[in-house]
């Protein structure tokens, strides 16, 4: 405990220091300052959590009473634990890339304020996640809205980029206010400001209160997560960002929104009720499917990754839902499975993501470009950065052996648990939406071959992708360092569980890892014990295969049957993955092997006979994810804005122009109509105010009329 | 329409419009052709007239480098009339001429080709260079079919031009082009095409051909007329028969030779038996590009039947070696040729159970209908011939529009379709298919006892020659010099009239229908490169 | 759908017998001329009457190149002694020289060999020909010949056409890239001499850029010429068949 307080103190001193240094040192000093103290107070930030978690006690500090709020409590717990873990995870390698990166704005934008929010906005999103009551909580929120908006309006010299930042401000400004009623509904009930006291409360709540509450906190909560219908500012400000705060934003800040669905809905005033599971489930899943369909077709490689974070919220989202609805039905385990699941992909999100976005930023560095049409051929001048974006694009495409790849096949798994459950319409969703889920991650592996291919493989397609340069020696760092992190959560998901599971216990009071993670397969339940017989023929086949040689468990149980069906479904990444390497290594032998004795011929590619093969011969990312616009035709809607041909004489044409539009679909659907209506109304308002002094009398009359009638009536 | 009505109906039209506005124009006739020569400076005038007011189709121009002048011979042809030739010369050292292109824009190859091979600017002309003569292969100095070239020069094999890049014409964010060929597919002629594309939708193809350019025209000159035969007939194989017909028209022409009736008869006979051998291999291509297989094979077996037909009565299975100026180089048995007729129409019968059966496969239907649809106007203006003008609605056939060899005694329909598209090509041919076989069996059974052929004397002078060929008019122009050999040999094709629209077919569709559409088009890349 | 499986089935199966038994319908070959002994004055107006030289008088002997012959027939109409006809069609003859001599492709593609088709300025009879390889009547895919669009996968370049100076650069690329072992067999008497068309500033006389292993002569050679040609260039064919009534072949050469 007394090491814990430590930790804080130290990681606000260093954060009082950053902020000090950076306002203080001239603009060139600051990057490296950054670094220094960013990374130290991610890696505080990692200490924290890592401690809570393993001994799972909670830690809380009160720093100071003030009289009519009460105490203000910093708290955190295993769940919060899991958070700060993985925000400490990104700002590690966000903080060292930074040291490089940020000096492609020296001279142009001032370096000091980028310190100062940074580290400002470090600090403002883990008191967010380390305040234990309803002020405190909104203070620190709209303290990170506020600086998260700064910093993605640094650019501030570009008319899209103070657009896509003020987009991102009133959005998140929207969704606080529907947080904010949710947070007065419960302190209504409650009478009180700290969460202990409306977790008091939560028993007692109606029917109608738990369905506001829920819909005001998970469409509030869901702006900020990215999730439909409020997910028309993400693609917008993340890519407007910075690469290093896109990383952030990304990887760090859409958490937060989770992290508020979660610890309303799971913790503050835990759902009794099928129905909002459903809805959580199924705008999950629509949400994953939209945001890889738009990530597949985008070419500019930030917005691309922004769309893949719609994608991935939306599937920790949909595991969420289904969590909801299992523990609403009375399957705790089930329930705890399914949280596990979704917390488990949303750490690997924020490792992949943040990998990807430095990625994107290093070849945005290091090509000046970032449009994949203009991309091409950079494995040959960026190996390093190549390599590590493979990384992340297998891990986000979720293959294996990485991270991706563990989590998404446990929500899909858990997903199919659904047949356990009883009503028949509850199943038909759950199949509907691992449908989509399926459909999402084909999709996703599509979108990741062409991000890839048309980035790095292939003939460069413009002279910026020519002259690329590798990116610096820290940020190459950082981009290892998630690149790690990827592959040691693909591999060790046994250890990972057991992890997540504690924070998840305390909210469903059921343990996923022994589920998922047994210590060895001991029967499911007493009563219908697999057959002895059994028990041991697997433990000969090799179901212990490791226990002496890994030094954790290796296994992860998704299904056991009973007595009269003695089946086990189970699957070991932490065993593949040295099989995997093994395999690979053999087919590389064989293949030495076997064509030592031939000689080589190495001949040009075979272009048809054409006299030259351009770049511009060679697919573009367009139409490379063509096809994909072409049979999700409804969703994209694109309508022409240009379609012109231009003629120099009659029949002979010298150019046919054509761009094609395409509406974001949430902005067609709800920001527009939104924004339509606000308009109306404003100008109906406007019309109003003729400035007449007859006329205002003549309102106040009317509106005192209308009180009095209301006033009898009610 | 009689020779005598036609020559008056040209007279009249072109003398009202015509001299009206330009008094200095020279009109003539001959009884055949109509001349008109006229100053350069009218030519652009003159041109529009006939093909907007008139209603004159471009049929192609003829270059030839004269001693002080080049001599710009401008075809063009009517229905209604006789064949009308705009004559202008340009008084050399001047090597530029006005182009005619945006008035009729059918001259657009034509002048490009004249550019390449003359070296003649062609001033109003948008586009030149780059066609015959690849410019990563030739310099732009190099003028082949000017008297002055040196016909012994030959080109060293070097690494084509490094900088060379195809034109471009599609600006939309993430298009590319997607090249095809030369070499590319099965067995196909080499071409190379340019498909402008954003992924599977094409937005337009550019056809570069000129690959297998061998020069023929540049061949023919200096060489004896029956060597000269040799190289008409022989540059375009799946036509070998109407071109070896057109150019024996044009000697014939000069010579004031008439073939004896069997022989014009028999002409009537092979050719249409080429016409339907023609429209089968096509009709295969088209199946094939469908990846109809059963049908493809049906088609190929009556094809290699028409073959084995062809070469058991003529010996030899592409009809080489038969026509010779003055007739036929062979006559060919009576009854033979009725066996043979028969036997084309159990062909027929076969080939008639095959549009049956297509026009009821709704899998080939689906792929084969509304695919690379050309309009009836845009079939005008780019002056296409053959089955694919007819297919849009232009029923254009050198056999009824300027009879020849007697085609006038016999019963045919001319058949066309409106819609222009796949499907419609296909109906066509199967159309012109049945078409043929009537003649086949009309001329058969009208043939007269006496020779095929009458000895032929060669005079200098020259003419045109032409024939429908099966893929559309053919036109010769031959002059023979005073020692009796080919002065200026210029085949003018229907493939390379018709290359010049494929775009107006291939624009617009999804990537998976381009070889549909080039099947559908049939057009042979021989008989356009020469 | 299912009409055109029965139409398939129902049609009879017009496949040659060639290579196990001569092809003798009629129409399958257009022939070509044979040596002949005839008057000596004869002789020498017949020799001069082939447009492409492809007669040489020899006193009495007429020999034939058939590596010139395009069937003019000009030797055998129009005169009173004609040249002897040989109606067959295995005319495909090994090529090689002292340097490099002819050796087929080896055991391993006796049963399935692929070819690659380029057209180097041909008239479009060859390719036709060509083309009906793949026809019911001769179905190479029989005898183990398969198409392929891609150097990569080609065993046997088949060039026709004469050579054209646009193709050159294609047609070298295409044999460059081509894995060995690898035949070149040049179909049609424009690939092996350039017909009535070269030389000439825009062609060459032929294919003489590549190392031509088999050559088939004929304008065009009909298709069981082409497929002698292919049994010739795998080791499946004798190469002392071949050139059965053309004797005089490697003289003239």
């Amino acid at each position: 405990m007394m090491a814990l307080n430590v930790l804080a103190a130290s990681f606000l001193t260093a954060c009082a220091a950053g902020v000090i240094a950076s306002a203080t040192l001239p603009d060139r000093r600051v990057p490296a300052v950054l670094a220094c103290t960013g990374s130290a107070m991610a890696m505080m930030l990692m200490a924290i959590g890592l401690t809570v978690l393993a001994t799972g006690h909670l830690w809380s500090a009160t720093l100071w009473t003030v009289a009519p709020f009460g105490a203000l409590t910093l708290e955190v717990d295993r769940l919060a634990a899991v958070f700060i873990t993985a925000m400490g995870l990104v700002c590690l390698p966000v903080s060292l890339f930074s040291a490089g990166y940020l000096l492609r704005y020296l001279g142009r934008y001032s370096l000091r304020s980028f310190g100062i929010l940074y580290h400002g906005l470090l600090a403002a999103i883990a008191l967010t996640l380390a305040t234990s009551d309803v002020l405190a909580f909104l203070l620190a929120w709209e303290a990170m809205a506020i600086l998260s908006y700064f910093l993605v309006n640094y650019e501030h010299e570009q008319r899209e980029h103070t657009h896509a930042g003020y987009l991102m401000l009133v959005m998140g400004e929207a969704g606080t206010v529907a947080v904010m009623v949710a947070f007065l509904l419960l302190i209504n009930a409650a009478g009180g400001l700290p969460f202990a006291a409306l977790r008091h409360a939560a028993a007692t709540a109606g029917v109608q209160t738990r369905w506001a509450v829920f819909l005001l906190s998970f469409f509030g909560f869901g702006v900020k997560a990215g999730l439909l219908p409020g997910s028309s500012w993400l693609p917008r400000a993340h890519p407007a960002a910075p690469a290093n705060v896109s990383a952030v934003l990304s990887g760090v800040i859409l958490n937060l929104g989770l992290y508020g669905i979660i610890r309303v809905n799971l913790d503050l005033l835990p759902a009794h009720l099928v129905g909002p599971g459903i809805v959580v489930l199924v705008v999950g899943s629509l949400s994953a499917l939209v945001g890889i369909l738009y990530a597949t077709t985008q070419n500019d490689l930030k917005a691309m990754l922004a769309h893949s974070s719609i994608e991935n919220i939306g599937i920790v989202t949909a595991a969420l839902g289904a969590g909801l609805v299992f523990g609403a039905s009375g399957e705790a385990t089930l329930a705890s499975m399914a949280y596990v699941a979704a917390l488990y992909h949303m750490v690997n999100h924020s490792a992949y993501k943040g990998l990807l976005f430095l990625g994107a930023g290093a070849v945005d560095g290091g090509a000046g470009e970032r449009h994949m049409d203009r991309l091409g051929g950079l494995i040959r001048r960026m190996p390093w950065t190549a390599m590590f974006f493979l990384v992340g694009a297998l891990a986000i495409a979720a293959m294996p052996p990485f991270n991706g790849f563990a989590s998404e096949w446990l929500t899909l798994q858990t997903l199919l648990r659904s047949v356990e459950l009883h009503a028949t319409a509850v199943k038909i969703v759950f199949a509907l939406c691992g449908a989509a889920l399926a459909l999402t991650a084909s999709l996703a592996a599509t979108c990741f071959v062409k991000t890839f291919a048309m980035s790095f493989l292939g003939l460069p397609r413009s002279g910026a992708a020519g002259s690329a340069h590798e990116a610096a020696p820290t940020a190459l760092a950082a981009m290892g360092i998630l690149a790690a992190v990827c592959l040691a959560l693909g591999i060790l998901p046994t250890y990972t569980i057991p992890a997540l599971s504690g924070a998840v216990a305390p909210l469903t009071h059921a343990s996923a890892a022994d589920a998922l993670v047994p210590s060895f397969f001991a029967p499911a339940t007493p009563g219908h014990a697999l057959p002895a017989s059994f028990v041991a023929d697997f433990r000969t086949l090799g179901a212990q295969v490791g226990r002496h040689l890994l030094p954790g468990r290796g296994l992860i149980v998704l299904l056991r049957g009973g007595t009269d069906n003695p089946v086990v479904f189970a699957m070991s990444t932490s065993y593949a993955f040295p099989v995997l390497l093994g395999l690979i290594g053999l087919v590389y032998l064989a293949v030495h092997v076997g064509t030592r004795a031939r000689t080589l011929a190495r001949r040009p590619r075979w272009d048809g006979g054409v006299p030259r093969l351009d770049p511009e011969m060679t697919y573009t990312a367009t139409g490379f994810s063509n096809p994909v616009r072409v049979v999700f035709n409804a969703v994209f809607h694109p309508s022409m804005a240009d379609d012109t041909t231009e003629v120099v004489a009659e029949h002979f044409r010298t150019a046919v122009r054509r761009a094609r539009v395409e509406t974001y679909v949430a902005d067609r659907f709800v920001a527009d109509p939104l924004a339509g209506w606000s308009h109306g109304l404003a100008r109906a308002l406007a019309a109003m105010h003729r400035g007449g002094l007859n006329t205002y009398a003549a309102y106040v009359l009317l509106t005192l009329l209308l009180v009095l009638v209301a006033a009898r009536l009610l | 329409m009689s020779p005598v009505d036609r020559a008056g109906a040209s007279r009249t039209g072109i003398d009202a419009l015509v001299r009206a506005e330009w008094p200095d124009v020279a009109i003539s006739s001959d009884g055949r052709a109509a001349t008109i020569a006229c100053p350069p400076e009218a030519l652009r005038g003159v041109c529009r007239r006939l093909f907007s007011d008139l209603g004159y189709a471009f049929g192609g121009l003829v270059v030839e480098d004269a001693q002080a002048v080049w001599s710009l011979r401008y075809l063009f042809y009517s229905p209604l009339a006789e064949l009308a030739h705009v004559v202008t010369e340009c008084v050399k050292p001047s090597e530029t001429v006005p182009s005619i292109s945006v008035e009729v824009h059918a001259a657009d190859w034509h002048e490009r080709e004249a550019e390449d091979l003359f070296g003649l600017g062609f001033e109003g002309h948008p586009r030149l260079g780059d066609f015959v003569l690849h410019n990563d292969v030739w310099p732009e100095s190099v003028a082949p079919m000017r008297r002055s070239f040196d016909p012994a020069v030959r080109a060293p094999l070097h690494r084509p031009d490094p900088n060379w890049a195809p034109l471009r014409l599609v600006d939309e964010p993430g298009a590319f082009l997607m090249p095809v060929g030369p070499i590319y597919s099965d067995i196909t002629e080499s071409a190379l095409f340019l498909l402008e594309t954003v992924g599977e939708d094409v937005i337009r193809v550019f056809p570069r051909l000129f690959y297998k350019y061998r020069a023929v025209e540049k061949n023919a000159e200096g060489r004896s007329v029956d060597d000269g035969l040799l190289v008409a007939e022989r540059f375009a194989a799946t036509s070998a028969f109407a071109h070896s017909l057109a150019f024996c028209h044009a000697v014939e022409q000069i010579g004031g030779i008439a073939v004896p009736p069997r022989g014009r008869t028999l002409r009537i006979f092979l050719a249409e038996l080429e016409r339907l051998r023609h429209h089968v291999a096509a009709i295969e291509g088209i199946c094939a590009s469908t990846a109809l297989a059963v049908a493809a094979s049906q088609a190929a077996i009556l094809e290699e039947q028409l073959l084995r037909l062809s070469g058991a009565l003529t010996g030899h299975r592409y009809l080489f070696g038969l026509n010779v100026p003055g007739g036929l180089a062979r006559d060919l048995e009576t009854a033979a040729c009725r066996e043979t007729a028969a036997s084309v129409g159990t062909v027929l019968h076969g080939l008639s159970r095959l549009r049956e059966m297509l026009r009821f496969s709704s899998s080939f239907l689906d792929r084969i209908e509304g695919v690379g649809a050309i309009a009836e106007q845009a079939a005008l203006t780019h002056g296409l011939v053959g089955p694919i003008a007819r297919a849009s609605n232009v029923a254009r056939d050198l056999r009824r529009a300027q009879p020849y060899g007697g085609y006038e005694q016999f019963e045919f329909q001319v058949p066309r379709e409106t819609t222009g598209d796949g499907y419609a090509r296909l109906l066509v041919l199967f159309a012109e298919a049945e078409q043929s076989t009537g003649l086949l069996r009309q001329s058969a059974d009208r043939l007269s006892e006496g020779p095929v052929h009458v000895p032929a004397p060669i005079r200098a002078g020259a003419a045109f020659g032409w024939c429908e060929a099966p893929l559309g008019a053919a036109f010769h122009w031959v002059r023979i010099g005073a020692d009796g050999r080919i002065e200026r040999f210029r085949p003018i094709t229907p493939s390379f009239v018709n290359w010049h629209g494929f775009h107006l077919a291939a624009e617009n569709f999804a990537f998976q229908d381009f070889p549909i559409i080039l099947a559908t088009f049939g057009l042979s890349v021989a008989e356009c490169d020469r | 759908m299912s009409n055109w499986v029965i139409r398939g089935l129902r049609t009879p199966v017009p496949t040659t017998r060639f290579p196990a038994a001569p092809e003798r319908a009629r129409g399958a070959s257009p022939g070509m001329p044979r040596a002949t002994v005839l008057p000596e004055e004869v002789a020498a107006d017949l020799a001069r009457r082939c447009p492409t030289g492809a007669l040489a008088a020899h006193g009495e002997r007429v020999v034939v190149d058939p590596a010139r012959c395009v069937h003019s027939f000009r030797c055998v109409r129009g005169v009173a002694s004609p040249m002897d006809w040989n109606h067959g069609n295995e005319w495909a003859a090994p090529r090689g020289t002292d340097a490099r001599p002819f050796g087929p492709l080896g055991a391993a593609f006796r049963g399935s060999a692929h070819i690659l088709v380029v057209d180097a300025g041909d008239c479009g009879a060859c390719l036709a020909e060509v083309k009906h390889l793949n026809n019911p009547y001769y179905n190479m895919h029989r005898l183990g010949f398969f198409v392929t669009p891609t150097p990569r996968n080609a065993d046997i370049l088949l060039v026709v056409g004469s050579g054209t100076v646009n193709m050159r650069w294609a047609l070298r690329k295409a044999y460059e890239a081509m894995p060995a072992p690898k035949r070149v067999v040049a179909v049609g008497t424009c690939a092996l001499t350039g017909s009535v068309f070269a030389p000439s500033f825009a062609s060459d006389a032929g294919i003489h850029d590549l190392p031509v292993d088999v050559a088939v002569p004929g304008s065009p050679p009909p298709p069981l010429a082409i497929l002698h040609g292919l049994l010739l260039v795998t080791g499946r064919a004798p190469a002392a068949r071949s050139g059965s009534g053309l004797v005089d072949t490697a003289k003239a050469d």
